[in-house]
């Protein structure tokens, strides 16, 4: 039977042809991917199960933690989504834990998922052994945007290390501009922490950190050094910063009003709807040693009707979701990079390939922290991130001991 | 004590004479009215530039280049997920939560107040003690066990119950509201009432109802904005089928990752208060002769 | 609810056949009847709900619930992890700043509004809803309007600076000792139109006649607003108090909309320690244990108020 299913399947996307008659797949995804630019990604997926004989009813709900709280409360209350998206990482470990996940095992052997997902994501979707998440897109959260007219004006070569950051920040400031365009919020706070950590502390401290939870590492050199650059990044940011939304710090960098951004490569859907282009309006780079630090979103299913494997409707969307051309139609449009590394990414913009290109070289696959910590830890460290870039009597001594506190507090 | 008023007029002071006390008069007002504005003239101009005037980032100017195209968008063309319909979608799902809600709510509120200001049953303060109590906890502690309650009851994710949760909610609020109002109204009125052998119901019916317009259009105030404007319950209660307007508006204005068009999101959030706002103002009529026609000779 | 609401009108005949009957003393739990058959639902909602999720809460903050509620036991490590916080000191000292200057704010702007719109003013109905306006809107988006006019270098100081002022400074939003002044601002915006219209509803039913009185009497208009009117609308000054003190300890959407707590924590809140922890951090004990610590202190302040009003007396207010 499920051969079969797969060979019409097959046959289907081949020939483009309308299928055989089969029983009606209706499946509910519930997201959180609501702009103009993620709704026309969510299509691509929508119009792929579409093809592949199904119903896609869409369940938006903005907010990452708006759409989980929803589809969480409706598992609870025995009403569940046919699929609902998570960030990849730890989010969905209880539901797991607690039988109310569906496992993928037969459509991840079956399409080798194995061979063609990145070894951290293999791992952060697989529980005691069982397969229980789709991966659908890798974010790269530790870019830096620069806007290449203001780079040239001043004569900036892109930076490789974060101490050229600061160089070319102050170069602009200098000149009467903004060097860094920071969102003023805990969670952009963390992603520059967590870039410079990994760029220019390197993989190695990352790792004993956010893996091992070695409070020594926290107090070497390594990490203060970083601790301090990142004050000192600190002071290029404009006075207008705290509190504001990634957007408005992205708005900056596209009207010449700042040089640099640091964030995830969603930014990228700013740059497109202002028109700009990558590698001509602006560039991206991934500063320091090389790490690529991976987030992105995974799709999870819910048991439906106490059956613990996934079922026919929810393996035929995990398989569509992760078929190569939707992976490339869908990363294309939503800024990330295909979870699969067996792609041809060539008609994808610079930045993507680039993206694509650190992701071949498996040193560079860096998990985000959401991989690695508790949602617990995580939100412990932020308050203690976010304390050390607001408060200007704050030492770095202080910075490291806080931090320990809070692994302690939340590990 | 409050006497029910007898002329058809506001209760305020005759103004003697046109002078400076006038003048003063205007000034605070209109001064108060620049100062509760001024968020709105940012969100008006900023809804009526294109997305290029808004990134250069001057918040108070006047639109350069006029357009009315958000507005468009926002009602109907906006993304919200697979669909592109703006927040039209969910306008008669927030109507036909909102009504029912509504009535049942003002309803419970006024038994309640009315039953606990003039009968003395024992034990209903201390209900209402804990009734008020529980009106401070954030409700999103409450969502798990009601999510399991309603579950169980069978009722989940439809109408009755988002209507339900709404009036549970509504009810410390709205018991407060018409229980301090019933407190302050002349107690001779309910006495002579039971004398004349009015029972429980003809008195709420004929006596008290019929003086309670202006605290009912108070509780219709707060209980429109509150049951309108709410995102939280309307998305965990109300069902795929029954979504309010606000998980649209949701959708449009607090995408995490994607691109913000804030035009867009400032004109979506104007057209979703449209309706609170219609109720402000057609109710102020009720704020000047409801008294008058509701007053009950003492 | 539905059910009970309409289970109300056979109750409804049952009192009027009651009070009907030539018996002019029946015994007095039969006179109540209608009076206790109409508090049912509340009883219920009281008991099943607001108990009921007050207990729930109050057992889970024992527990060591993450993303999902879990019964055991884990004594008062929740607690321990409670006080040793920073934030949630913080949070405790910001709300009690913000709650006397907003709920005095809010009563004292919200009463000037009601009295002098009260003076036969024109537009009466335009003003009023200008007034209200505010209370209509997703604080999301007017959260973050105000986040910009605020914002030194979007807003308010720009403009002045732009006219010539160079020196001018208005940077609260971004000041950590100032920031939660900015939300006090916010507040008393969105919420004193609401007690504007409360205390004007009560105005409004104050007797002509008294105007009359104070009016031959040669009494000022301002000295009759506050001390003839005011005492009179006591009851709903009281109402608007505890709408706004609920709201004081629920503060929330606001602070995310316009400061996401910040800069660092200094504008965070109580409540959005709750939510934090209850969502996106998933830890439902500390969470919980916090919602508790909400509670009690809510309790400890009204408990010799509602005592004092509600219980003591057992039937109507004197």
């Amino acid at each position: 039977m499920r051969t079969f299913r797969l060979a019409c399947l097959a046959t289907a996307m081949l020939a483009a042809a309308p299928l055989t008659a089969r029983a009606e797949m209706r499946a509910e995804v519930l997201h959180w991917w609501t702009s103009g630019g993620e709704s026309a990604a969510v299509k691509v997926f929508a119009d792929a199960f579409t093809e592949a004989g199904g119903t896609w009813v869409d369940s938006a709900i903005a907010g990452g933690q708006a759409a989980r709280t929803a589809g969480i409360n409706r598992i609870v209350g025995g009403n569940p989504p046919t699929a609902m998206q998570f960030n990849t990482g730890k989010q969905f470990d209880e539901l797991v834990a607690n039988g109310l996940l569906a496992d993928l095992d037969a459509v991840a052997a079956e399409g080798k998922w194995q061979d063609v997902l990145p070894p951290a994501l293999t791992e952060a979707i697989t529980r005691d052994g069982k397969v229980y998440a789709i991966p659908v897109n890798i974010h790269g959260i530790n870019w830096l945007w620069y806007n290449k007219k203001l780079f040239e004006e001043h004569g900036i070569a892109e930076p490789t290390s974060w101490a050229d950051v600061a160089a070319a920040g102050e170069k602009l400031k200098a000149a009467g501009l903004i060097g860094l365009a920071q969102g003023g919020q805990p969670w952009q706070e963390r992603s520059l922490f967590n870039a410079m950590l990994v760029g220019d502390g390197g993989t190695d401290l990352y790792y004993r950190i956010y893996r091992d939870g070695d409070q020594e590492a926290v107090r070497s050199d390594g990490f203060r050094k970083v601790a301090e650059l990142f004050k000192q990044l600190q002071g290029l940011t404009d006075a207008g910063s705290p509190g504001r939304n990634w957007n408005d710090a992205t708005a900056m960098v596209l009207t010449s009003k700042a040089g640099m951004q640091v964030i995830g490569d969603w930014a990228k859907g700013e740059f497109t709807a202002a028109g700009q282009v990558a590698d001509q309006d602006y560039g991206c780079a991934i500063v320091g040693q090389g790490g690529y630090l991976m987030g992105g979103d995974v799709f999870v299913f819910p048991v439906v009707d106490g059956a613990s494997s996934a079922n026919e409707t929810q393996a035929t969307l995990a398989e569509v979701m992760f078929a190569p051309e939707t992976q490339i139609a869908f990363n294309t449009i939503k800024g990330s990079v295909p979870s699969r590394l067996d792609v041809d990414v060539s008609g994808m913009d610079a930045c993507a390939q680039k993206g694509a290109a650190a992701l071949k070289d498996p040193a560079r696959q860096v998990p985000t922290t959401d991989f690695l910590i508790s949602p617990d830890l995580s939100g412990a460290l932020d308050d203690v991130i976010t304390q050390f870039w607001n408060n200007q009597g704050m030492t770095t001594d202080q910075f490291v001991e806080q931090f320990i506190g809070a692994m302690q507090a939340a590990g | 004590m409050m006497a029910p008023m007898t002329a058809d007029m506001p209760s305020g002071r005759r103004p003697r004479r046109i002078g400076i006390a006038r003048i003063g008069v205007y000034a605070f007002l209109l001064s108060s009215a620049a100062f509760f504005l001024l968020p709105l003239w940012i969100m008006v101009t900023t809804s009526l530039k294109p997305m290029a005037e808004v990134w250069e980032g001057n918040i108070l100017a006047l639109p350069a280049q006029f357009t009315v195209e958000p507005w468009i968008r926002a009602w109907s063309e906006a993304c919200t997920g697979l669909e592109c319909n703006g927040i039209s979608v969910g306008f008669w799902n927030s109507v036909r939560i909102l009504i029912p809600s509504l009535v049942l709510s003002i309803l419970a509120g006024a038994v309640n107040g009315y039953a606990l200001s003039f009968w003395r049953v024992r034990g209903a303060n201390l209900l209402f003690g804990i009734l008020l109590a529980g009106a401070f906890i954030p409700y999103q502690v409450f969502l798990y066990p009601l999510v399991r309650l309603f579950s169980q009851a069978g009722i989940y994710n439809s109408l009755a119950c988002i209507v339900i949760v709404h009036v549970v909610f509504g009810m410390p609020i709205m018991t407060l509201l018409f229980r301090n109002f019933y407190a302050s109204l002349p107690v001779e009125l309910f006495n002579a009432a039971r004398i004349d052998g009015g029972g429980f119901w003809t008195i709420f019916t004929h006596v008290l109802l019929p003086m309670s317009t202006p605290i009912i259009v108070v509780a219709t105030i707060l209980q429109v904005t509150g049951i309108w404007n709410d995102f939280i319950f309307g998305l965990t209660f109300a069902g795929r089928e029954n979504l309010p307007m606000t998980v649209q508006l949701n959708n449009i204005v607090n995408s995490t990752q994607g691109e913000r068009a804030y035009n867009i999101d400032m004109a979506a959030t104007i057209l979703t208060a449209l309706v609170p706002l219609a109720v402000y103002f057609l109710s102020g009529r009720w704020f000047v002769r409801g008294i008058a026609a509701g007053a009950v000779k003492g | 609810m539905t059910a009970m609401v309409t289970a109300r009108i056979p109750a409804a005949a049952t009192a009027r056949a009651l009070a009907g009957r030539a018996d002019a003393r029946p015994a007095r739990w039969r006179r109540q009847l209608g009076a206790k058959l109409a508090l049912l639902p509340l009883m219920a909602v009281v008991i099943v709900v607001y108990l009921g999720c007050m207990l729930w809460t109050v057992r889970l903050s024992f527990s060591s619930s993450k993303l999902l509620p879990v019964q055991d036991w884990a004594g008062l490590q929740q607690y321990g992890r409670l006080f040793a916080n920073d934030r949630f000191l913080l949070s405790a000292i910001n709300i009690g700043i913000f709650g006397v200057l907003f709920i005095g704010g809010c009563l004292v702007f919200g009463f000037l509004l009601a009295v002098f719109i009260d003076q036969r003013v024109r537009a009466e109905g335009v003003l009023r809803t200008v007034f209200l306006f505010p209370h209509a809107m997703s604080l999301v988006v007017t959260g973050l309007a105000w986040q910009w006019f605020l914002n030194p270098t979007l807003g308010l100081q720009k403009l002045v600076r732009d006219l010539g002022f160079a020196d001018f400074t208005f940077d609260w939003i971004v000041n950590q000792q100032m920031v939660i002044y900015t939300l006090v601002i916010a507040g008393i915006w969105q919420a004193s139109g609401l007690v504007m219209a409360i205390l004007l509803a009560g105005l409004r039913g104050v007797d002509e006649d008294l105007w009359k009185a104070a009016r031959v009497d040669g009494i000022p208009a301002w000295r009759a607003y506050l001390s003839i009117a005011l005492p009179l609308i006591g009851p709903m000054v009281v109402t608007a108090t505890v709408l706004l003190a609920v709201q004081v300890v629920k503060l929330y959407d606001l602070v995310v909309a316009m400061t996401r707590g910040g800069p660092g924590i200094a504008s965070e809140v109580p409540a959005k320690f709750v939510m934090d922890h209850l969502f996106e951090r998933n830890n439902i004990g500390l969470a919980t244990a916090a919602a508790t610590m909400m509670l009690v202190t809510v309790v400890a302040i009204l408990a010799p108020w509602i005592y004092a009003r509600y219980v003591r007396e057992t039937g109507r207010r004197a």
